[in-house]
């Protein structure tokens, strides 16, 4: 691992930062889980896009800029210190978009690729089910064959952004009476299909953060398979490890919170309270032990590894950094950090952002699971006895 | 050691079956819920038929002459559900502030009130920065004529909106007293202050020149003091409360979810984190029953069990309402589901009254 960065590499952090002193709103954009607080980040993505900073490790003819994984790091660093909106379209473009790179066709990156890089298609993951939350294996959607393609029945849950979202990707089991991992099939399918009904649910801070899905009997055509047939969950575990690991959250946005945590110490701490200023120092180190932990797993990619079972570590370290930051930042703010609305501090984010951050642990796979990933996978740990196999596989 | 009598006993179950029987307030079903007060209907009930904000209001003012252990067992009823009600800010801490204050004209003309449930009184203390220190309270007051004139505003007052009798802690001629303010007055202002925690109202109250009388006898500081401790004691019984039935819903729940083909509640790693949250709520229970009891024997050692109660039962709750999130899993991310009153309410408890590490500090001094 090397952390000089060369000549180009420091010449591109320029430009990102000096791109985005320039374009980033003065005043924080509405949530994007709110209708206009979408259209706005939707906005925000294009003119991402146009200036080619939506999604640069992509290659140039889909809408990226040929980046190396580094420079989207340094990128993804720049992006939060400047405090840039929240990315509406992250599971497209951080966790379908990978999962195209290693199992689409051509048509398929070539078609959808570029529409995402605009967000003028936002997608949703639409995976969980009432009844297989961390035991994704247990899903019972269907996908029937049909004439040219497939009809999909059943009803997904939690999918974030679906509320407003206008596509999603998710697992269907494909083969009737098969088990398990078995005979799922990695599907795409628009939010706004006949047969899909859409409910909103409100997520800890009342707004509609996710949704649940009802399918019946959508058709989808053929080429809308990512990968093969009752091949999905080999698919399914790009798109998660894209999840855990790096894509997804990586270390800019808590290097900012640290930053910010920081400051904020800096500004209104009580320097005699030193256990909370160890805290602070604590969740600063914590966050460029992230960084420096995925500056190693892109060396390690850079010289042919794959992201396997070690973005669990990923995981688990960043879900509970995320936590740790906000509660010590509430702690520091006190009592003013309990309010909401006019007279919440700092507009509020510390106290929205610890909320969200509760459910760090959850998505993406429970604590529990990627413990077990860790243990069994990277420890060879033996398993615990269960009534299903592959416990924890996803 | 601390315990439960079996008069005790008896009064935690009447609470219990007036919230059996009466509708439960409108739940949070959304932000765009009316973040209103207590459910009032239930909160009269309760007062006629329990006479909750009775409890710790002395005879000769017509209240029940019952202690500060009892208050608690209400709050712990109460807490369970997380049931809004104004139990805390005035059954417990404008009325011990008044009771301490001495001053007997002024407690009979309002504690009979309070203790019927028709009126409602609260304190105004603390300022913006939350500190509730009884020496430095956030309004001045200064002579007027026969009366006061009172400045400044309080922070975090509970149903400070909607008090009818409002006491104001104001620092004056070098030492602290107490107030009785008429809130009806137009050089007061209250603004309901909406928090994460929907359903514990806090206000904030602005005098300006508002015209105050001046409670007679002892000295303000230690009323305040005392006021605080029976408000502590209380707080950490509906702590209490809360975490128990926060453990009792998360056990519930991980009998019945199945994933990989078994109760999730049968995983080792779940089981354990759920005995750990049961000694928090055991202990927390002995706690916070043994500052009250401290209080009502009148004990020296009385602010060093509410210090340990505050900061145990805080600690407590908060991580029992972050265990119960984490293990339902996603469905405790949504507003549908009551993992996240629990949270909210673990949070804005545990900075009521003072911060933890303030507390710390003051158990290191004692
Ligand atoms: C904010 C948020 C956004 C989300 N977004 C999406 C999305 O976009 N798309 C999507 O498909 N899903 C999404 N999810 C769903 C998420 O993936 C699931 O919530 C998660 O996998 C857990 O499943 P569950 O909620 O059913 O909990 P359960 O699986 O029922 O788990 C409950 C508890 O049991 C524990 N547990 C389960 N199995 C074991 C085991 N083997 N050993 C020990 N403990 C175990 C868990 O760790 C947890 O503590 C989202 C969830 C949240 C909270």
């Amino acid at each position: 691992m090397d952390l000089e960065f060369d000549e180009a590499t420091l010449a591109f952090r320029e430009q990102v930062r000096d791109w985005l002193a320039t374009n980033v709103p003065e005043r924080p954009l509405e949530s994007f889980n709110t209708a206009r607080g979408f259209e706005q980040h939707r906005a925000w993505e294009a003119k991402l896009a146009d200036a080619g900073y939506a999604a640069v490790a992509w290659p140039a003819a889909y809408g990226g800029r040929d980046a190396s994984l580094l420079e989207w790091l340094v990128f993804e660093e720049e992006y939060y210190a400047a405090g840039a909106p929240a990315r509406v379209n992250q599971n497209g473009i951080f966790m379908l978009a990978p999962t195209l790179f290693s199992h689409g066709t051509e048509e398929q990156r070539a078609r959808i690729l570029p529409e995402m890089a605009r967000s003028d298609r936002v997608w949703a993951q639409a995976w969980s089910e009432p009844d297989a939350g961390s035991d994704i294996a247990a899903l019972r959607s269907t996908a029937t064959r049909t004439e040219g393609g497939w009809l999909l029945s059943g009803q997904k849950t939690w999918s974030s952004r679906a509320a407003f979202a206008d596509s999603a990707f998710g697992l269907f089991r494909s083969e009737p009476d098969s088990e398990r991992h078995k005979g799922l099939t990695y599907l795409m399918f628009d939010l706004d299909a006949e047969g899909v009904q859409v409910r909103p649910i409100a997520q800890l801070d009342g707004e509609y953060g996710f949704a649940e899905i009802f399918l019946d009997n959508v058709f989808v055509p053929d080429s809308d398979v990512l990968g093969e047939p009752n091949d999905g969950w080999r698919v399914a575990m790009t798109t998660a490890n894209n999840e855990r690991g790096l894509s997804l959250r990586s270390p800019g946005r808590f290097l900012a919170s640290a930053e910010r945590l920081v400051d904020l110490w800096c500004r209104e701490g009580d320097p005699t309270d030193t256990a909370l200023g160890e805290r602070v120092a604590d969740a600063w180190i914590g966050a460029r032990a992230y960084q420096l932990y995925t500056f190693n797993t892109v060396s390690r990619l850079a010289e042919g590894g794959e992201l396997g079972p070690e973005s669990s570590v990923n995981k688990l370290y960043w879900s509970h950094l995320d936590v740790a930051l906000h509660e010590t930042a509430l702690d520091l703010l006190g009592p003013s950090a309990e309010l909401t609305g006019e007279s919440a501090p700092d507009t509020g984010r510390w106290s929205s952002g610890y909320l969200f951050s509760l459910a760090g642990p959850i998505y993406g796979g429970t604590d529990q699971i990627q413990r077990n990933i860790v243990a069994e996978r990277l420890l060879g740990l033996p398993r615990e006895s269960t009534a299903s196999k592959n416990r924890g596989a996803t | 050691m601390p315990g439960t009598t079996d008069e005790q006993e008896e009064l935690a179950r009447t609470i219990r079956s007036v919230l059996e029987r009466e509708p439960g307030p409108d739940r949070l079903t959304s932000q765009a819920a009316p973040s209103h007060g207590y459910d009032a209907k239930l909160w009269s009930v309760l007062c006629e038929q329990v006479g909750v904000a009775a409890l710790a209001v002395p005879e000769r003012f017509d209240g029940l002459g019952a202690g500060v252990r009892e208050l608690q067992v209400a709050a712990e009823e109460l807490g369970k559900d997380l049931t809004p009600n104004p139990l805390l800010g005035s059954a417990a801490l404008a009325t011990r502030a008044l009771l301490e204050s001495g001053d007997e004209q002024a407690c009979e003309r309002i504690l009979p009130r309070i203790a019927t449930g028709e009126a409602l009184a609260t304190l105004a203390w603390a300022g913006a920065d939350g500190r509730w220190d009884p020496d430095e309270p956030a309004c001045t007051a200064r002579q007027d004529g026969a009366q006061h004139a009172l400045d400044g505003t309080a922070h975090y007052v509970l149903d400070g909106d909607l008090a009818d009798v409002l006491v104001v802690a104001a620092a004056h001629a070098g030492s602290v007293a107490l107030f009785e303010v008429d809130p009806g007055q137009g050089a007061v202002t209250r603004e309901h202050t909406p928090a994460m925690d929907q359903e514990r109202r806090l206000a904030t109250v602005s005098l300006h020149g508002a015209r105050g009388t001046r409670l007679a006898g002892a000295d303000g500081a230690t009323a305040l003091r005392r006021a605080r401790d029976t408000a502590c004691a209380v707080l950490a019984a509906e702590q209490a409360g809360a975490a128990a039935r926060a453990l009792e819903v998360t056990v519930e729940y991980t009998k019945n979810r199945v994933q990989f083909g078994r109760p999730i509640g049968s995983f080792q790693a779940l089981k354990h984190r759920m005995a750990d949250m049961h000694v928090l709520v055991e202990t927390a229970r002995s706690v916070s029953y043994a500052a009250g009891e401290a209080i009502d024997a009148g004990s020296e050692e009385a602010e060093q069990a509410v210090l340990a109660a505050t900061v145990h039962c805080s600690d407590a709750l908060s991580r029992v309402a972050s265990e119960m999130i984490q293990l339902h899993g996603g469905i405790a991310i949504t507003w549908e589901h009551d993992a996240h009153r629990y949270f909210k309410r673990a949070h804005s408890s545990a900075q009521l009254f003072g911060q933890p590490h303030e507390h710390l500090e003051r158990l290191l001094r004692v």
